[in-house]
């Protein structure tokens, strides 16, 4: 069968240094895959050169995409495809209202779509719709519009980088079930995480180190790995010394 | 055309741009409406007075809101020109008396204009305890180079609020030079003055809003957002003087940059009162590439995600 998405060998190198090497790893339908790594292990740069940002473009290796290469795609034709990426720390918009920025993602959207989708991560529509996407909200506010967006997007396969960052714990594992919720549609979901017990909610999980993914398996057992060996975050030599690479 | 017919073509303009539909035809509405130097329309009710003379090359006018009328709807003013060339000077003299509370919408509609003068010196005299909105939004061709020249002079009297708000975002800008300067003597006067500008190819936008806060408590908040395009060319001189014990300013600047396009930036904030405090933002650039690679990535072209962002700038 082949995977939703297909990343292969892909090296990025920015101002001289490579910051990804030959990294290669799956995201399939149906489930929440998790990258976890150390702050600095290179998950976001990995989140950037598979929605294809201008400055994460890969030297070497492909991306595949619902088994079509999308390497040389532009950020909006892979969005177009179905690959939506939540930012880390989204942009924001002035003058933009949530209502108008939640359309973006899904112009069908009627007023009650766009109301669960903001339920769904625990904002109250009455209190939010109106309100605009700028340097008034909260970055956990911020970031909980970011997924609904994702969530009403419906898109094959949604990247989420670090969505845990900016929101409490108690909302945390509410929110997991918007991801649960859209791979049980079918949708692939890929979580790019350093903590781990984000990453234990997964179906599976890959483990990054220094631009490289140096352990695949089942989420427990990455967790597992990550807690006893991977503090603090060494370099892919030390690795290597230690027998914890691929 | 005859005079009904330039006036009917202008205020369907207006009601484009934010005119409610019934703003020139209901009984209790309140307007005036001029083609160049001629009054096509005039309509007012008790509580507000509208003096307007036709003089060679425009108008001048003397609006009053007396003590204490509070308008529920706002008073529209529709000053345009239909043709390509000429030029249109209004002077204009608004008193809003104590207690009164009033929003006037100033429409200033060119939409065929190539080469054309619109001069507009303004004096606003806000009473104590009053509340004056003035929302001025320009249409003009898209071929157009007009002279935009708007100078306005406005003191705010105690416990008074005043927001000045300038559009000019729909056709090309042409040359403006707008200038406002503001007192606000009163104690406890508020000050919230916004400019939006969209200049385009070689327009030249020069953006000066100056507030002095002389009022013990007063506030102040000037806001000026620009966008520039192809090789225009835009300059904003933004000045908040603290000068009152308790006053307190903030001045916001953003200007986008895109193409040939220059902009240069000169807040100044002055504390002139030992116990006034003002701050400042200003920032200069093109649009950050994570606002657009955010907008890019549900599915928006690279020029449908800079009309958003810019859309929303100048909203």
């Amino acid at each position: 069968m082949t995977a939703l998405l297909e990343v292969e060998g892909i090296s990025v190198a920015r101002e001289g240094k490579k910051i990804l090497n030959r990294l290669s790893l799956k995201a399939e339908e149906g489930q929440i895959t998790g990258v976890l790594g150390r702050n600095g292990a290179g998950k976001s740069s990995l989140a950037y050169a598979v929605m294809g940002l201008a400055n994460y473009r890969p030297q070497e290796g492909r991306i595949r995409f619902r088994g079509r290469e999308i390497t040389d795609l532009s950020i909006t034709d892979r969005a177009r495809e179905g690959l939506t990426l939540a930012w880390q720390h989204p942009a924001r918009y002035e003058g933009v209202s949530v209502r108008d920025y939640l359309r973006l993602s899904s112009k069908k959207a009627e007023e009650k779509d766009l109301a669960e989708a903001l339920s769904l991560v625990l904002l109250d529509p009455r209190s939010y719709m109106d309100r605009m996407v700028d340097k008034t909200l909260s970055g956990g506010e911020r970031k909980r519009i970011e997924l609904a967006s994702v969530y009403l997007m419906k898109p094959r396969l949604a990247i989420l980088d670090e969505p845990d960052s900016g929101v409490d714990l108690l909302a945390l594992g509410e929110i997991m079930q918007v991801f649960r919720l859209l791979a049980r549609e079918g949708r692939g979901v890929l979580i790019i995480t350093h903590r781990e017990d984000v990453a234990s909610q997964c179906d599976r999980s890959y483990l990054m180190c220094s631009g490289s993914v140096v352990l695949e398996g089942t989420a427990e057992a990455v967790k597992r790995y990550f807690l006893s060996q991977c503090e603090p975050c060494q370099e892919p030599a030390a690795l290597e010394r230690e027998g914890c690479s691929e | 055309m005859t005079a009904q017919e330039q006036m009917a073509a202008l205020i369907e303009i207006a009601e484009r741009t934010g005119a409610a539909h019934e703003a020139f035809r209901s009984d209790d509405a309140i307007y005036v409406v001029v083609h160049g130097n001629e009054i096509l329309g005039a309509h007012q009710v008790p509580g507000v007075r509208i003096e307007a003379t036709e003089t060679d090359d425009g108008i001048d006018a003397a609006i009053t809101v007396e003590r204490g009328v509070v308008l529920p709807k706002p008073v529209n003013l529709c000053f345009g020109h239909l043709g390509k060339e000429g030029r249109q000077v209004i002077q204009s003299h608004i008193v809003i008396e104590d207690g009164a509370k009033a929003v006037f919408m100033a429409h200033c509609i060119f939409p065929n204009a190539t080469l054309f003068l619109h001069a507009m010196e303004g004096t606003i005299e806000i009473g104590s305890g009053a509340s004056f909105a003035y929302r001025e939004v320009h249409v003009h061709s898209r071929e157009g180079r007009i002279e935009v020249r708007p100078v306005s002079k406005v003191r705010v009297g105690p416990g008074s609020l005043y927001e000045g708000d300038f559009t000019l975002v729909e056709g090309r800008v042409g040359d403006l030079n707008l200038d406002f300067d503001v007192e606000a003597w009163g104690a406890k006067s508020r000050v919230e003055v916004t400019s939006k500008v969209y200049g385009k190819y070689d327009d030249t936008c020069k953006v000066r809003d100056v507030v002095r806060l002389t009022g013990e408590g007063s506030s102040a908040l000037v806001k000026a957002r620009v966008v520039l395009s192809d090789a225009s060319r835009g300059l904003f001189l933004g000045m908040i003087d603290g000068a009152a014990s308790g006053a307190r300013g903030h001045l916001d600047c953003t200007e986008i940059v895109q193409g040939r396009a220059q902009a240069e930036a000169s807040p100044v904030v002055k504390a002139s009162h030992p116990e006034a405090e003002v701050t400042h933002e200003a920032a200069i650039g093109r649009i950050a590439d994570d606002k657009i690679a955010g907008l890019m990535a549900k599915g928006l072209s690279e020029d449908e995600s800079v009309d958003v962002i810019v859309s929303g700038l100048l909203r």
